[in-house]
């Protein structure tokens, strides 16, 4: 008997151990994916000097965090240190964010984190306990522009401080426009249908597409739509069949493809890569933070200039699309620092924003930023015009649409419909189809 | 006496078997039993991930996946890539299993490992490399306008056709090397005078392939093709990196949606993305059940 239990004992400690040791396993390699290999994870400790941010891009967002850590070691705290962990793109910080929500344990979050503005709507009502709001924070927020300010706003509260102007630009290659007889103001404030017909002719002149866009989001629907002032949300319900703009933006989309004006890509890489590092295209309609991407091409610098979106009827139009906001989470130890380097770089310096659009090409929301001399330089790439200051100039006019949690889904099933347009089905019936699949979806 | 000592014996024995299955059973009661209780529980709940509700009633999320819409397509597109992929795959594999197992062949060694090299690649890169290749200015469209084949570049993962047919390409190349590892170490357990008796009998090559290659390489055919539906149905990789779903989730798998549900996108469903991973286990207990019986059929 002695020897039997004996025996027990050793098995069950041995199958104890390798237990222990299996779930141990288990536990660090997803944290530290979680943290992408870095040795530091989750927040600071209270009363230190030291921030941890999660962050992608590291030619645009992180050149930006980099400028306002700096600003803020000069000029507040000179122990001061931002260790930003580099995330391989926006996927990643959601994906993670979404993971310590379900499992109600951000221990593994940094103090800061910043991801699309489209977000943090459906993050405080899935998971309230996650961020810390900055109210209390010493930001003049009457200085931000108004429509990027309205994606962080949950309830009345602010939760985040904004980094990128997303307003939308449509930039233009002005020596192919030349082939087919027309300049950069041809193009301001012209129809849809008299974008596509230059389009039209810049193909058959010089085998390149006007413009191109992501065939797997919803971008250049949203774009088109909100230049319009029409969003694809009422009253918190999908508002796409009895959308009379919605129709006559989709069928733009379907006859601007058909004609060749619009390459609409494959994938974002296929978009990023091929359509405008691959100078398939004369045009490019996007939020400026393509600007670096395009600029990558050096071949043509000089040659491109921007101008608004054209609209259904004729006029000048104004979107915003794809920026981002910086968030402090609630596994942040020292929310007192992080809201004063938050309010203190991005609610309003100078420096931050002169450094981050130096650096990174990171347009700044704050309208009085943009008097800085950096701003009113002239763009070698853009023929030596002014651009960021024009940028900044559009940003005051984005109209306010209504938002929803389920903004991403809803551009990938009208995107869906659009395509499945091009290939030959209706349009209505698409129409009908991509808001019943929203409707199920958002449980409606 | 002696009957009550030996059978105490016997029960030492017989429990120290169990002490030593102990490890073993604790090891995938937690890694395995627990989380598959746990995940059938999920499929039961709806709402946000971190306040997770029972749905009311209980099945809802199994009935909801029938009326929805892109569900049925994602299984629709899977069981395509099954239906054309696999068998294609398969006979492929048995019939240069069949050629590399001849006996008077040069620089066998060296024709295996060129057939079997694709499986050493990563499923992330090859489905990239194939994106690439397929790119509309990639390696296969310059080379066939060069050729004159095609008179302007072809969008081949834009269109829904296409993009299906790449993904076949590309699952054909990256796994028949690996389905023929097995035939060879199935021929190779075929003992070559079966062979020389058919021979002797005026057997010709097709009869012998039929009548004895097939029937003995049986039970390999049975366990590749169960791995096969297996793994087919679980496809996610290339889905997700070949092409992302696209054109308009035209060729989206099951399990790439059930990714889309629970991270994907900013949605966070784990309910219902819980309940479409039971309903794929049920598939492919129901399909490997199916191909295991008919493989049995002979004996």
């Amino acid at each position: 008997m002695k020897k039997i239990s004996r025996r027990a004992f050793l098995s069950v400690m041995a199958a104890a151990g390798a237990a222990a040791a299996l779930t141990a396993c288990g536990g660090s390699s997803g944290s530290s994916t979680a943290a992408s290999g870095s040795a530091s994870v989750g927040g600071s400790q209270p009363g230190g000097h030291k921030l941890t941010a999660y962050a992608w891009d590291k030619n645009f967002n992180i050149p930006a965090l980099n400028a306002a850590a700096a600003d803020y070691k000069e000029n507040v705290d000179p122990e001061f240190e931002l260790e930003v962990i580099e995330q391989s793109g926006a996927g990643d910080v959601e994906n993670a964010i979404t993971l310590a929500g379900s499992a109600h344990d951000y221990s593994n979050l940094p103090d800061i984190v910043q991801f699309q503005d489209h977000y943090i709507q459906r993050y405080v009502s899935d998971y309230p306990d996650a961020f810390v709001p900055m109210e209390g924070a010493d930001v003049d927020w009457d200085g931000f522009g108004k429509e990027k300010l309205s994606y962080s706003i949950v309830d009345g509260v602010h939760y985040g401080v904004p980094v990128d102007n997303s307003t939308v630009i449509f930039a233009y290659r002005t020596d192919l426009l030349e082939q087919v007889g027309k300049t950069i103001d041809d193009m301001t404030g012209a129809t849809w249908a008299d974008v596509t017909k230059v389009g039209e002719d810049v193909y058959a002149k010089t085998g390149k597409y006007l413009f191109s866009c992501s065939g797997d989001n919803g971008d250049l629907i949203y774009i088109m739509m909100q230049s319009e002032g029409v969003a694809e949300f009422k009253d918190g319900e999908p508002y796409i069949t009895e959308n009379e703009t919605m129709h006559r933006v989709c069928e733009t989309i379907v006859d601007m493809a058909k004609k060749n004006v619009c390459y609409l890509a494959n994938s974002w890489s296929d978009y990023i890569d091929q359509s405008i590092q691959g100078d398939m295209v004369a045009g490019v309609v996007q939020g400026n933070w393509i600007i670096p991407t395009m600029e990558a091409v050096t071949g043509n610098s000089g040659k491109w200039e921007i101008t608004t979106i054209p609209k259904l009827d004729g006029g000048e139009g104004y979107a915003s699309n794809g920026g981002s906001s910086l968030y402090i989470t609630a596994n942040c130890g020292n929310v007192d620092l992080a809201k004063s380097f938050l309010a203190y770089t991005f609610g309003g310096s100078t420096q931050t924003y002169d450094n981050a659009l130096r650096d990174g090409g990171v347009v700044t929301t704050v309208l009085k930023c943009a008097d800085s001399d950096v701003y009113n330089e002239g763009i070698e790439f853009f023929n030596n015009e002014p651009i960021y200051k024009q940028i900044v100039e559009m940003s005051e006019n984005v109209p306010i649409i209504e938002q929803s949690d389920y903004h991403v889904r809803a551009g990938v099933y009208l995107t869906t419909a659009v395509i499945n347009t091009i290939n030959g089905s209706n349009l209505d019936d698409e129409l009908a189809n991509a808001e019943q699949q929203l409707r199920f979806e958002m449980g409606l | 006496m002696k009957n009550e000592k030996s059978g105490s014996l016997m029960a030492k024995q017989r429990r120290a078997g169990w002490y030593y299955l102990m490890p073993g059973t604790v090891l995938i009661t937690i890694m395995s039993f627990i989380p598959i209780i746990n995940g059938f529980l999920t499929s039961l709940k709806t709402g946000s991930s971190a306040s997770m509700k029972w749905a009311s009633p209980l099945t809802y999320n199994y009935t909801r996946m029938f009326k929805d819409a892109l569900f049925l397509r994602s299984m629709g597109n899977t069981f395509l890539y099954l239906v054309v992929e696999v068998p294609i795959m398969l006979i492929l594999a048995i019939l240069l299993a069949q050629l590399l197992n001849n006996h008077d062949l040069k620089f066998k060694g060296f024709f295996r490992t060129c057939v079997f090299l694709p499986c050493a690649t990563s499923l992330v890169s090859y489905s990239l490399i194939f994106k690439s290749l397929f790119a509309t200015d990639g390696l296969v469209n310059t080379v066939l306008c060069k050729l004159g084949i095609l008179q302007t570049h072809y969008n081949f993962l834009g269109n829904p056709t296409s993009a299906k047919i790449i993904i076949i390409l590309a699952l054909i190349w990256r796994w028949t090397g690996y389905n023929m590892v097995f035939f060879l170490a199935g021929l190779q357990n075929i003992d070559y005078s079966v062979y020389e008796a058919a021979k002797i009998d005026g057997a010709n090559g097709w009869q012998t392939f039929w009548k004895i290659t097939v029937p003995l390489l049986m039970p390999t055919i049975v366990m590749t093709a169960i791995m096969s539906i297996n793994g087919t149905l679980q496809l996610f990789d290339e889905s997700v990196n070949l092409t992302n779903g696209g054109p308009a989730n035209a060729t989206i798998t099951m399990s790439h949606y059930i990714y889309n549900n629970s991270m994907g996108q900013g949605v966070a469903n784990f309910g219902y993305a819980s309940a479409l991973s039971f309903v794929i286990f049920v598939m492919v207990a129901i399909l490997s059940f199916i191909s295991m019986k008919a493989g049995d059929k002979r004996d």
